[in-house]
């Protein structure tokens, strides 16, 4: 069975009501600004970078720190570390715990990897985010309120997608990511009207599937 | 289900798989917006108390943490909508004739231009002038202007009102008045050259004003001695706020007709002219006794 969601799982959530300004600047924020933190680690980084993304639209908090781990969650240092820390900063705690609320609704019930084979061996994020918040918007260089197409897959399928991906639609590459990412993936943010990056991310999603069903493709045979 | 998670389901059938995509859990409920509704809090503050009652202006309204009270915030982009509607509003082309008015237009050619060239607004295009050169009557003392200016709703909805009041006031103090034209795409200072053509002692130019928070049926009136190109705003004496919640239309060409008399009687206008012994016909115009408060509309009703 294709194409099931691989739920993302929320290995731990914390809040730092008043954090030390030392581990503010450590972790990018600005003391003059932010007092609060939210911390959060999940088995998945892209749904988790879309998450705190859109953590942006529902309040008045910034991403200050997100870097995914070294090898993926397969690998992590220890059972909470998952393969992403995020770190959302604010002045009031309040507004952490808004944004924390908006990041695992999204994380529930929006943003996740799909298996692209039978197995569940590999995995595709082919997600559109249809109305980016501040935070992915400034790592792209776009506006908030733009569409975006945010696609990942393993090395081979990612690039075989991306060019399905990029010819499928009027889309226009924002940033590639070749492979290696930290997590050994490759991914690509593009962008376009709402229905071009929708289109984008359907014939990206369908040409990993198509590499992880037939690999070594018509020339050298399945 | 969210969009991505729709396209992919979609996807899933096109390339033919039998068995259904799992289901995401379903989303939490979303309430009602608004989800929560802080009542405005009575303000500490007497001063602040009072000055919010004696303006419209957004005063101690408060707030709820480090954002304001969700009345206040749908309030205000209700008001808002209210003035950028107004500014965007256009007379509509046979309004002129439909209510017997003679219909000038400025150099402005549209709605955008006019937003974009004040200097444009202020003289009349060629086949205007024409028109006004035979139809206007010359020599009277007071030469009244309807126009659009900054919010054609304000014209369609108080303009005839307050012409007519400020006409009849006018006649009962003795003066003559010109016949009344409606100008469009106009600017204030389109009254000199359009009183000036008739050689009128007076121009009253009635004009929509720039909307503000809620207020889009805000009428202004402009009122210059000798009207010609040229004149300065120095020489201009202007009343604002002629709308229901204001100061009204029959009340407001009441007023404006007694500084006509004035500006025929003293021979000039604007800084120049008076004022000191006009303080009871002209009430608080002219006073400066502080106005009486401003009922503030409520656009928006919530957790009631």
């Amino acid at each position: 069975m294709i194409l099931q969601p691989l739920p993302p799982r929320i290995l731990s959530v914390r809040r730092l009501p008043n954090a030390d300004p030392a581990l503010l600047v450590a972790y990018g924020a600005d003391p003059t600004r932010h007092r609060s933190l939210g911390l959060i680690t999940v088995d998945q980084d892209d749904p988790t970078y879309v998450a705190l993304d859109e953590a942006t639209k529902h309040a008045n908090v910034d991403v200050v720190f997100a870097k995914s781990f070294y090898a993926g969650a397969n690998h992590a240092s220890g059972p909470l570390s998952g393969e992403i820390l995020g770190v959302l900063a604010a002045s009031t705690p309040t507004e952490i715990d808004d944004g924390l609320h908006a990041l695992v609704r999204c994380l529930e019930s929006d943003a996740c990897f799909y298996a692209a084979d039978e197995a569940k061996k590999t995995a595709v994020f082919p997600h559109v985010v249809s109305s980016l918040g501040h935070y992915l918007s400034a790592l792209a260089g776009l506006s908030p309120g733009d569409a975006m197409a945010y696609l990942v897959a393993p090395p081979m399928e990612a690039t075989i997608g991306l060019d399905m991906a990029l010819k499928a639609a009027g889309v226009r590459a924002v940033k590639i990511f070749p492979p290696p990412t930290e997590t050994n993936f490759a991914a690509a943010w593009l962008t376009g009207p709402l229905e071009s990056c929708e289109a984008a991310a359907v014939a990206y999603c369908e040409a990993v599937v198509r590499v992880a069903a037939n690999p070594k493709g018509e020339v050298w045979g399945s | 289900m969210s969009r991505t998670r729709q396209l992919i389901a979609r996807l899933r059938d096109d390339l033919g798989a039998s068995a259904p995509m799992s289901l995401a859990p379903p989303l939490p409920r979303i309430p009602e917006p608004p989800s929560r509704v802080f009542p405005r809090r009575q303000e500490g503050s007497r001063y602040a108390r009072e000055s919010a009652a004696h303006t419209t202006a957004l005063l101690g309204i408060g707030h709820v943490g480090t954002r304001y009270a969700t009345d206040v915030v749908l309030q205000f982009q209700a008001e808002l909508a209210v003035a950028h509607e107004a500014v965007a509003a256009e007379l509509p082309d046979q309004w002129a004739t439909e209510n017997g008015l003679i219909g000038l237009r400025s150099r402005v050619q549209d709605h955008r231009e006019f937003l974009l060239r004040p200097d444009l607004g202020r003289r009349l295009d060629e086949e205007s002038l024409a028109r006004w050169k035979q139809a206007g009557k010359r020599g009277v003392d007071v030469q009244p202007i309807l126009a659009d200016g900054l919010s054609a709703t304000a014209c369609i909805q108080n303009g005839r009102a307050l012409l007519e009041s400020f006409t009849k006031s006018c006649q009962a103090r003795g003066l003559t008045v010109g016949v009344p034209v409606v100008a469009r795409y106009a600017r204030v200072w389109l009254e000199d050259e359009i009183g000036a053509v008739v050689g009128a002692k007076v121009a009253a130019i009635l004009l929509g004003e720039r909307p503000g928070l809620g207020t889009g049926d805000g009428l202004s009136a402009y009122l210059v001695y000798d009207p010609k190109v040229g004149n300065t705003d120095g020489q201009r004496n202007m009343m604002s706020n002629i709308h229901a919640r204001g100061t009204r239309p029959e009340v407001a060409g009441e007023r404006l007709a007694v500084l006509a008399r004035a500006m025929v009687d003293q021979k000039k206008s604007g800084v120049d002219l008076d004022l000191s012994r006009l303080t009871a016909e002209l009430g608080e115009a002219a006073s400066r006794v502080p106005r009486a408060p401003q009922v503030r509309v409520r656009l928006v009703e919530v957790g009631k």
